[in-house]
């Protein structure tokens, strides 16, 4: 029999008991509403909690830090040293796309009465590239003179000669203008407070201060968080070249010495950033970085866990939804049966003029699996009426995080999914009535009643 | 009429028993015989007699407990149900008493239904299923529903499904046990004119002995048992006037119904009746006047 045949007339088998077949479509557009709004709640749960997480820094990058960074090496052992070696090292690693060695170094910005102490992060420039900026922009490419970059945040830092923070006692921001007047810089923090502060019978002379321009200032209010809010960026080379000339022979500092108390002749990094292609990788890369024996962490890390979480609550929001889907099953189940019993006389009449006992059995998972088909269109429909409810007028996600986001998302495999589910059930529902109307024997129809 | 004389149906020693409770109770009891092809029998035996049973082992329907059917060839016995619905298909028509159309398709769509469950192409099976209702005289109902014409036309419907496969065997179970007699006649008339046409096989089972009379042969079976074989002769003649016959009585027909539809009017005066009601009367009618008769 012709597929078409066999979809034709199960349409019309089930046309001509319109109103039970209504019944049994709601009791499938109910299930597949609930399963779909239920794991729309979970997606969306999920993909806020990812917002909220990415918010904070990418998630897959991994950052680096080595055993032995502060003070010197007592000679033990070998330490393990973040160097540019390294860093070409783990970039070579499988889906380590980039690495971005950051060199720390303290310094002393000054701008009139007000100054503050703060890191230096020497980055390279891929690095900086992903800091949005709210003022100016990147330092010039050619330049060879360093430029920084501030954190929206740092204006709280200054002290106005008074003690401790401005801001933080009066509530109101220093006269500091980053972009706009220029902006003194002490390296030699060392020398510039026993300058100011140390005993006065051996006086050291006060370190040179170098004006720095200011390049950008990074997005967002003084309050604001964000992952670059507190520090201070500069170009990677251009800060060691900045360094190696402040400092000439002499130890910089936060730079360890080898065994004999010289400094090396490279830069020991204090902390690199990994980035990883994908976060599915970022475990693996992680472990590798462990395993070589480093200190690494990561945001997927955290995102894991949170998923884990979500993905609780999805399972039990979807299998709320799953009963109700079950329950119509069982009304599908239920619907064949009932046609089954009606058309005993017609089965057997089909069975005697050859009709195939495939294509009967096949006649009615078409008939159930088209219910479920029905139903798991119009649930999908309605699922995106309750899911824009949510959304737009309840606003529940954003109650709940406080983050603007929809709490209910139906992906397009969702819908998919939820459409070929139905059908699914539909036919497994069907399945035994239609075993049992492919064994029905013939002679009922010979039966004369 | 058959000189070449080719068995097609062949029953060896066939049995068929039920358990009723611990009691065994012999439907059939060792029958043998032979069907030829073109040839048009007639299974004849009070109700209880086993016909019902033989002609749905023959159509593959219910299996012997013992015994052989060798239809075309083929051991009918050794088959898997679904094997038996595929000989179906390709082999056997069946015509059933209570006519057994489905009700929610017209006329042209149950005759092209056997078509169907062959894979024939909806433009082709309707363009046949068309030629054969016209063949059995129902040009007019093409269209109606099946439970929209009167049990004469279902029949007929019924025959045109039967023979739009082309069966090589035809199997009547009781054609005309739900017609009256003028009906029954024209039914009768027209199955044993097409299978004569198209020199098919045709089986009928019934109690009736007058009807069994117009058969090639007769199978008469009580408790099972074949009791004897009658062969009766028809000659052209018979032919013609059974023909004739039915034609007569087909134009008799057509002329009272519309008598009694214009008898209804005249009695009601209320304009044009409605023709649900004028059928039932006039099938009142055709009782009555078969009373008198």
């Amino acid at each position: 029999m012709r597929f078409l045949d066999l979809l034709t007339m199960s349409v019309n088998n089930l046309r001509r008991r319109k109103l039970r077949t209504a019944l049994t479509v709601l009791g499938v557009i109910i299930g597949t509403a609930s399963i779909v709004v239920m794991i729309s709640l979970g997606i969306g749960l999920n993909e806020l909690n990812r917002e909220l997480i990415e918010s904070f820094g990418s998630l897959t990058a991994i950052e680096v830090r080595g055993e032995y960074y502060w003070g010197d090496n007592d000679g033990s052992a070998d330490p393990n040293y973040l160097t540019d070696d390294l860093a070409a090292d783990i970039s070579r690693m499988d889906h380590v796309v980039s690495v971005y060695p950051l060199l720390e170094a303290d310094a002393i910005f000054i701008q009139g009465k007000n100054s503050m102490d703060a890191q230096i992060i020497g980055a390279p420039r891929g690095y900086l590239e992903q800091i949005t900026l709210g003022e100016g922009g990147m330092p010039d490419e050619k330049t060879q003179e360093l430029e920084l970059i501030y954190g929206n945040a740092v204006l709280q830092w200054f002290s106005d000669g008074k003690g401790g923070s401005a801001y933080w006692r009066t509530g109101e921001l220093p006269d500091v203008d980053l972009m706009g007047r220029p902006v003194f810089v002490i390296f030699d923090t060392d020398a510039y407070y026993q300058s100011q502060w140390g005993n006065s019978e051996q006086p050291v002379k006060a370190p040179k201060k170098y004006m720095i321009k200011t390049a950008g200032v990074v997005e967002g209010e003084v309050n604001d968080y964000n992952e670059y809010a507190y520090s201070v960026y500069a170009d990677l080379d251009l800060l060691k070249a900045q360094l190696r000339k402040v400092f000439r022979k002499n130890p910089i500092p936060r730079q360890p010495t080898n065994k004999k108390g010289k400094p090396f002749r490279y830069f020991i990094y204090s902390s690199m950033v990994v980035n990883v292609d994908k976060i599915e990788h970022v475990e693996g890369v992680q472990k590798q970085l462990t395993d070589m024996g480093f200190q690494a962490s990561s945001r997927a890390e955290w995102m894991e866990q949170s998923e884990k979480q979500s993905g609780m609550i999805q399972a039990v929001l979807g299998g709320i939804g799953a009963v109700s889907l079950f329950v119509a099953a069982i009304g599908i189940a239920n619907t064949m049966m009932m046609s089954i019993y009606e058309r005993t006389k017609e089965i057997g009449v089909m069975k005697v003029l050859g009709c195939d006992m495939g294509a009967i059995r096949n006649m009615f998972l078409i008939e159930s699996g088209f219910i479920g088909l029905m139903g798991g269109v119009t649930g999908v429909a309605i699922s995106y009426g309750i899911s824009m409810a949510l959304n737009r007028l309840l606003r529940i996600g954003e109650s709940l995080t406080g983050m603007a986001g929809d709490i209910s998302r139906i992906p397009l495999w969702l819908v998919a999914m939820a459409v070929v589910f139905a059908v699914l059930v539909g036919m497994v529902a069907g399945f035994f009535p239609a075993m049992r109307a492919m064994k029905l024997s013939p002679l009922a129809a010979i039966r004369n009643e | 009429m058959q000189n070449t004389k080719k068995p097609i149906i062949q029953v060896r020693n066939l049995y068929k028993i039920y358990k009723v409770g611990t009691n065994k109770v012999y439907a059939l009891n060792g029958v043998d015989f032979t069907i030829f092809k073109g040839e048009f029998c007639a299974i004849v035996g009070p109700s209880g007699s086993g016909k019902s049973t033989l002609l749905n082992m023959l159509a593959g329907l219910e299996k012997p407990s013992k015994g052989e059917i060798v239809i075309a060839g083929k051991h009918l016995e050794k088959m898997t149900e679904n094997q038996l619905v595929g000989f179906r298909r390709e082999h056997v028509g069946f015509i059933f008493q209570s006519y057994n159309l489905i009700k929610t398709l017209n006329a042209v769509e149950n005759v092209a239904l056997p078509l169907s469950f062959r894979g024939v192409p909806k433009k082709v099976r309707n363009e046949k299923a068309k030629k054969y209702l016209k063949l059995v005289g129902l040009e007019k109902q093409m269209k109606h529903m099946a439970n929209a014409m009167s049990g004469g036309q279902q029949q007929r419907v019924g025959i045109a499904r039967a023979l739009v496969l082309k069966p090589k065997i035809i199997f009547a179970d009781e054609p005309t046990g739900n017609l009256d007699s003028k009906t029954t006649m024209e039914v009768l008339a027209l199955m044993r004119r097409i299978v004569r046409e198209q020199s098919q096989t045709l089986i009928m089972v019934t109690h009736d002995n007058h009807l069994a009379s117009y058969a090639d042969r007769q199978f008469h079976i009580v408790d099972g048992k074949i009791y004897k074989i009658e062969e009766c002769h028809h000659d052209e003649r018979d032919e013609e006037e059974l023909a004739v016959f039915s034609a007569k009585i087909h134009e008799e027909a057509a002329q009272k119904d519309k008598e009694n539809v214009l008898t209804v009017r005249k009695v009601r005066g209320d304009g044009p009746p409605e023709t649900g009601t004028a059928g039932i009367i006039s099938e009142k009618a055709d009782i009555r006047d078969l009373e008198e008769q």
